[in-house]
């Protein structure tokens, strides 16, 4: 028997890489966080090519009002123009290609260039070149770049470099329930992402940080330490016996994936590491008066989704997280707590502080997911091993309308999670950037 | 605000040493015995001024959330300190105040504002040597019998608005 192990190594052929070979139905090849040419790859497919979350208008609420976030390597803007519209500008002059903004956040009336004074408004047009004498060009032709697709659902704002990613309404598809589920936690159905961000960077692929984020099975052993010193509704959510365990993995198709923790919830307000909603009764008076009884009591129960959007949108419970891949080697988990309108402000405090403790370089419980997947990518730089994602095939419930149900340790968000990037990175299309 | 005297400044400096040394040795209990009931641990991100009920921190700890944080790192399943960072940290550039009107009375309290930087040997996966810089304010209490306990430790990293690596340890 020859020892000659075969090497899974992602490897350029003429039409590319081979991802039917790399991602099997239960196992998919370690390359996948470790090649170049993939990393390479999926910036123009999945970064480029299609659909990603950019932020939320609330970060922008009034004209003049930019953040800067990076798409892929893409440096980009999300801008509030003066006639009050959302836009999503890329980050650099259109003349030599400096970068324009250089604050993270900022309100500025126009963009003009450090380098040779050109100035944009807001919404990226070419107002301004300084001795126009010698400029050859027509200005229209001149504005910043606009992206092709910008479109936003419910204040969340999702954008794409190519004019071929489709609607993203299909792009959503049963995302929009998530999105939905993490409003209604207000009674006024508003959030707010005004508290500012952490960004934890992680020295492992970005792809750990989704596949991470609704995993159910680490809980009990990555957080073991957690479970010994804090009381908290994962107890009963994950941190049980196999045939006790009722939380659920859900594979909402398009990459879009769930860890339901509200079937194991004893009381209202588990999501906030409380056993009933006592606490706060003016934040369930305004629910009920929003929502009536039975509504608002269910809501407060099941709390908000643990929910992870295809492919850098996290809706982390009471936070909203985004994933920015830096090299194949390196990522940022950026996270800000997820502040309801219309709640009293202790509501909004306890979130807050919720929210350090989970997320975060020092946090009760990122900073262990950290080092897990910095040993991860340690072990797997080798790029020649297999990873078993086949947990749970068997006994998941699919669904009429496809949606596939799993037991809280199965594997039903990883396989979720590779299937829509599979289907990603075979297709052919290529972003116009 | 008043200055100190040359004894004062002494006995604060020796208590930041101390403080210094227990953490970078990961010494918790002994750390832990240098604060006070009322601590707080904050390590705000690139604001050092904003306010906490509406910004979001890197750690905010009042002292019950430090117990735990503290409890957790002595469970033996901290992974992100486990094993923990071989550190070693610079305090410098002291100054000292006492406080004209002490939070608890009876007591002398101190404003001390410090810079430090921290070595730390991330062992516990990537085995690289990261590098931590940042300004300090601690608030300081001596009680009557001479004892001396922390109330406040504010901790502004240089880098508290970038993206930063895992940081379980006390800083
Ligand atoms: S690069 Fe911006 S004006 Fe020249
Ligand atoms: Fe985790």
């Amino acid at each position: 028997m020859s020892m000659t192990a075969q090497r899974p190594e992602a490897r350029s052929k003429a039409d590319g890489i081979d991802y039917e070979e790399l991602i099997q139905k239960d196992r998919i090849s370690g390359s996948l966080y470790t090649s170049e040419a993939v990393y390479r790859d999926e910036l123009e497919k999945i970064f480029y090519g299609g659909w990603v979350y950019i932020g939320h208008e609330s970060e922008v609420a009034k004209p003049g009002q930019y953040v800067r976030r990076t798409i892929g390597e893409v440096p980009v803007l999300l801008v509030r123009t003066r006639e009050g519209k959302i836009t999503v500008l890329k980050n650099r002059c259109t003349h030599r290609g400096n970068m324009l903004c250089v604050q993270q956040k900022g309100s500025l009336k126009n963009f003009t260039c450090a380098y040779h004074g050109w100035v944009f408004g807001l919404d990226g047009k070419l107002l301004d070149v300084p001795y126009p004498g010698g400029f050859r060009h027509d200005p229209a032709e001149y504005g910043l770049k606009v992206l092709p697709l910008i479109d936003s659902y419910r204040g969340f704002v999702f954008a794409s470099f190519s004019p071929d990613a489709g609607s993203l309404d299909d792009h959503l598809g049963n995302g929009k329930l998530l999105i939905d589920r993490a409003l209604q936690m207000s009674p006024t159905q508003e959030i707010k992402l005004t508290a500012g961000w952490v960004r934890h960077k992680i020295r492992g692929n970005w792809k750990m940080l989704p596949e991470n984020d609704t995993d159910g099975y680490h809980v009990n052993f990555v957080h073991s330490s957690f479970g010994r010193v804090i009381r908290s509704q994962y107890d009963e959510a994950a941190l049980a016996p196999e045939e006790s365990l009722k939380s659920l993995t859900i594979d909402w198709g398009n990459g879009h994936t769930e860890l339901d923790f509200s079937p194991s919830y004893v009381g209202e307000m588990a999501w906030l590491g409380l056993s009933d909603s006592s606490r706060y009764p003016e934040y369930v008076r305004a629910m009920e008066e929003a929502y009536g009884h039975e509504k608002a009591h269910e809501i407060l129960a099941k709390g908000p989704p643990h929910a992870v959007i295809f492919p850098n949108l996290f809706l982390g419970e009471m936070n909203i997280v985004m994933f920015e891949p830096l090299g194949v080697n390196e990522c940022v988990q950026w996270h800000t707590p997820l502040l309801l309108g219309g709640v009293p402000d202790e509501v909004n405090i306890r979130i807050l502080r919720q929210s350090e403790g989970a997320l975060g370089p020092s946090a009760f419980l990122l900073a262990d997911d950290g080092v897990i997947s910095e040993r991860q990518q340690i072990a797997l730089r080798s790029g020649d091993a297999w990873l078993d994602l086949s947990r749970g095939e068997e006994r998941e419930e699919v669904r009429a309308d496809g949606v596939r149900l799993g037991h809280v340790t199965d594997e039903t968000t990883n396989r979720g999670f590779w299937h829509q990037y599979r289907k990603v990175m075979t297709r052919n299309a290529a972003a116009t950037r | 605000m008043q200055l100190v005297t040359v004894e004062e400044q002494r006995r604060i400096e020796a208590f930041l040493y101390k403080e210094a040394r227990f953490a970078d040795q990961s010494r918790y209990e002994d750390w832990e015995n240098l604060v006070d009931e009322d601590m707080y641990y904050w390590i705000p991100t690139d604001d050092p001024e904003a306010d906490p009920e509406r910004t979001v921190s890197i750690t905010a700890d009042n002292r019950k959330r430090l117990a735990t944080r503290i409890a957790q790192l002595k469970t033996g399943k901290r992974h992100a300190q486990l094993p923990v960072s071989p550190m070693r940290r610079l305090v410098s550039n002291i100054e000292i105040e006492k406080m004209a009107a002490p939070k608890q009375q009876g007591t002398e309290e101190y404003l001390v504002h410090a810079n430090f930087v921290v070595y730390e040997l991330q062992v516990q996966s990537t085995r690289m040597l990261d590098v931590w810089p940042g300004g300090v304010e601690y608030r300081l209490r001596q009680y009557p019998d001479g004892e001396i306990k922390m109330y406040y430790k504010k901790i502004m990293l240089v880098e508290a608005g970038e993206p930063i690596l895992t940081a379980a340890f006390i800083l």
